[in-house]
């Protein structure tokens, strides 16, 4: 009974009965939903991942054909999703320092441009956006009139063909994990010590140069040309490589609506950095330079972080946006997938573990991110 | 933080939990519907022109339609009786299972694991829906072979997606496909000039072709790509409301073959030619008492929305803006593929 006075041990009840009739709750509504499903002869499982789809996609960046499984196409569409998200994100995060500072900078007609950017972008849905992003892209002359970009890529309603180096797959794959090696052996160096952070940019980029020159030369197939050259043939361009425009009309919507979204918080970070700060670095006699390296741009950051994460973590939900304009994304595939297989409460679990799995990483990487940028002892 | 990942993870399992439907069960439909004093039928989210378009008023026409009407003035004797839920395709099987709706007439393909793995069941196929290739006149491509590495849009998670998939990889036709779940982007994906074809059902394709701000630039190309027998689904085990769907859509094609319309039904009934349309329009019993209907319930339908031609010519063909031709979808007399089960 005195064990049940002490208010750590009621705590520690309190949590228990909750956690489990959490999972009480969890466990109950699988097996009903399991039960129904099965009195009504609907299979149930994740048997069907392995069954071929019977449809392809226009944009993969493994490869996909209508004899490809179930699996294979959600992970299609899953990584269509991260180059979307992440390409987007980072053009977001650009446009958005940009506005941002322009909206806090004395310069009137810059200060005019930026808040109307905002105010423009900020307020439209970015389905709106997307629609009208992907209208103007695919009203572009047809392949036969494409407009020539030099000798080299053609722009028509069918996307952005340039040239291609001709890189198979798996050199692909090679390079990226040559970038992460040397992207990890950058920052080791530079932990090191001084004397090797002054090589921790030119060495691994120059390594990182040499594999893809060897790669280049004795990763293609032998006698082809190093580099093909997009070709209107019939109905389609032959050779190099396509940016369709759902991927540009999406990526362009997502970058426009997310910069608006960052300028404004880029903005409040700045300006949340107090006046006393800047007059007190002002008085040691630190040239503006220094002000904004050392002080102002780092309590900026700060105030920036959370706030960034959330809108990550949005912009990141937004690519859902893309079945509205036929780009495969997870979310277009998930629920094709769906129709076409009907193993609909599998599937939605699977989007939603995906979008969990994307959005916690993000959340994740932020947080460690604001820890580690915190002021020592001050936030916990 | 591990705790976060734990709750969130079980959020979303218990989402999933929620998202089973409240199970609607099967094998009383029909007495759902009648307690309920409406039968709840499919529409589309948006128009699908011909067949379930919504105008500025939130009224319904179309194809299916019509055969939703029918539906609901045999079983509740008034065509008004009815309620049309918008529900687009992915949603439709969902919502038959949880109850939201009583019956899927919204061209659907039976196929097989739509028949055995989604816990539906068919009824005979009231439509013959064939796919054809829709693609810009300046083309001039005459056959789908014509078309090599041409663009396809194509309407997603439909089986279009497999047909044109089958189609082109048994001929070894290189094309790219351009997945759109909403018509009205696929259509203006095809105006604008984003792919070189549509593929799709015939009377889609017609509807598609119609709407164009200019129809001569596009033609249906004559390849059929595959027959599709579109029929009505139910949720599995509820055999009565199954036969009610099966002979009300022999009903109207009966009807068809008796020279019985809209128009005439009074007088034939008051005088009929023979012994099986005094069934059929309950001036005998036999027809309505057997399924649980009223007997004159056949004559109530073709009161209310004609016989099999009437509703085709009226919504699709031509009295339609769509002038589709009805090909496959005339009685068996006529050279179609349809006919009535045999009433005795």
């Amino acid at each position: 009974m005195r064990t049940l006075k002490q208010r750590k041990t009621r705590a520690w009840i309190f949590q228990a009965i909750v956690l489990l009739s959490t999972v009480g709750l969890t466990v109950s509504f699988v097996v009903i939903a399991r039960q129904n499903l099965l009195s009504q002869g609907i299979a149930t499982g994740f048997g069907f991942l392995e069954r071929s789809t019977g449809w392809p996609i226009n944009f993969a960046l493994i490869e996909i054909t209508a004899r490809s499984p179930y699996w294979r196409m959600l992970l299609a569409g899953l990584f269509n999703t991260l180059l979307v998200g992440f390409l987007g994100l980072a053009f977001a995060t650009f446009l958005g320092i940009f506005i941002g500072t322009i909206r806090i900078s004395s310069n009137l007609i810059l200060n005019i441009i930026g808040t109307v950017y905002v105010e423009i972008f900020r307020n439209v849905p970015l389905i709106l956006q997307a629609i009208f992003w992907y209208a103007i892209l695919t009203h572009l002359p047809s392949p036969k009139q494409a407009i020539p970009l030099g000798d080299f890529g053609f722009l028509s309603n069918r996307g952005l063909i340039l040239p291609a180096l001709d890189l198979s797959m798996a050199d692909v794959y090679l390079l990226l994990i040559a970038t992460a090696i040397a992207l990890y052996a950058a920052i080791r160096m530079q932990r090191a010590g001084p004397e090797l952070a002054r090589l921790a940019m030119p060495l691994p980029a120059l390594a990182f140069l040499g594999v893809f020159v060897l790669l280049l030369f004795i990763g293609r197939t032998p006698d082809a040309p190093l580099m093909t050259l997009p070709e209107l043939r019939g109905l389609r361009f032959v050779g190099g490589v396509s940016i369709k425009p759902e991927f540009t009309a999406l990526l362009i919507a997502i970058t426009v609506f997310g910069g608006a979204y960052i300028g404004e918080i880029v903005r409040g970070g700045f300006l949340s950095v107090d006046k006393g700060k800047i007059e007190a670095a002002r008085a040691l006699g630190l040239s503006a330079f220094r002000i904004n390296q050392l002080v102002r741009i780092p309590l900026a950051i700060r105030a920036m972080l959370p706030a960034l994460a959330n809108q990550y973590v949005w912009l990141m939900k937004a690519t859902t946006i893309g079945i509205a304009i036929g780009f495969p994304d997870y979310f277009m595939v998930v629920s094709t997938a769906i129709n076409q297989s009907g193993q609909t409460m599998e599937l939605i679990a699977l989007l939603m573990a995906g979008f969990l799995l994307i959005n916690y990483s993000i959340g994740h990487a932020m947080n460690r991110l604001n820890t580690r940028l915190a002021i020592k002892g001050k936030a916990a | 933080m591990s705790r976060n990942l734990i709750l969130g993870l079980s959020a979303a399992v218990l989402t999933a939990g929620l998202a089973a439907p409240a199970l609607a069960d099967a094998g009383d439909t029909i007495k759902t519907i009648v307690d309920r004093g409406t039968l709840r039928c499919t529409g589309h989210n948006g128009s699908y022109l011909g067949f379930a378009e919504v105008d500025d008023a939130g009224k319904w026409t179309g194809f299916d339609i019509e055969f939703c009407k029918a539906l609901a003035t045999a079983i509740l004797g008034s065509p008004e009786s009815l309620q049309i839920i918008p529900v687009s395709w992915a949603q439709r099987f969902p919502a038959l299972q949880s109850g939201d709706i009583d019956v899927i007439i919204k061209v659907t393909g039976w196929t097989m694991s739509r028949d055995t793995e989604l816990g539906l069941q068919f009824s005979r196929p009231y439509f013959i829906g064939p796919t054809n290739i829709l693609t810009r006149t300046e083309l001039g491509a005459e056959t789908a072979a014509d078309l090599e590495g041409g663009v396809f849009c194509i309407n997603a998670g439909t089986s279009i997606e497999r047909i044109v998939a089958d189609y082109m990889g048994a001929r070894g036709i290189q094309y790219e496909a351009l997945n759109f779940e909403k018509a009205e982007e696929l259509r203006s994906a095809l105006y604008g000039g984003r792919c070189d074809a549509l593929a799709g059902f015939g009377p889609f394709l017609a509807a598609t072709r119609f709407n164009a701000p200019n129809p001569d630039d596009f033609v249906i190309m004559d390849e059929v790509l595959a027959l599709e027998p579109e029929a009505i689904a139910t949720r599995q085990g509820d055999d009565n409301f199954v036969d009610v769907i099966n002979w009300m859509v022999s009903g109207l094609l009966m009807a068809e073959e008796n020279g019985i319309t809209q128009a005439n039904v009074d007088e034939i009934r008051a005088n009929p030619p023979s012994a099986s349309v005094e069934r059929l329009l309950g001036v005998s019993p036999g027809m309505g008492d057997r399924l649980g209907l009223s007997n004159d319930w056949v004559y109530n339908v073709i009161k209310a929305v004609g016989n099999y031609g009437e509703i085709y010519e009226r919504t699709v063909g031509q009295d339609s803006p769509y002038k589709l031709p009805r090909g496959k979808n005339h009685l068996w007399s006529d050279g179609g593929l349809l006919y009535s089960l045999v009433l005795d």
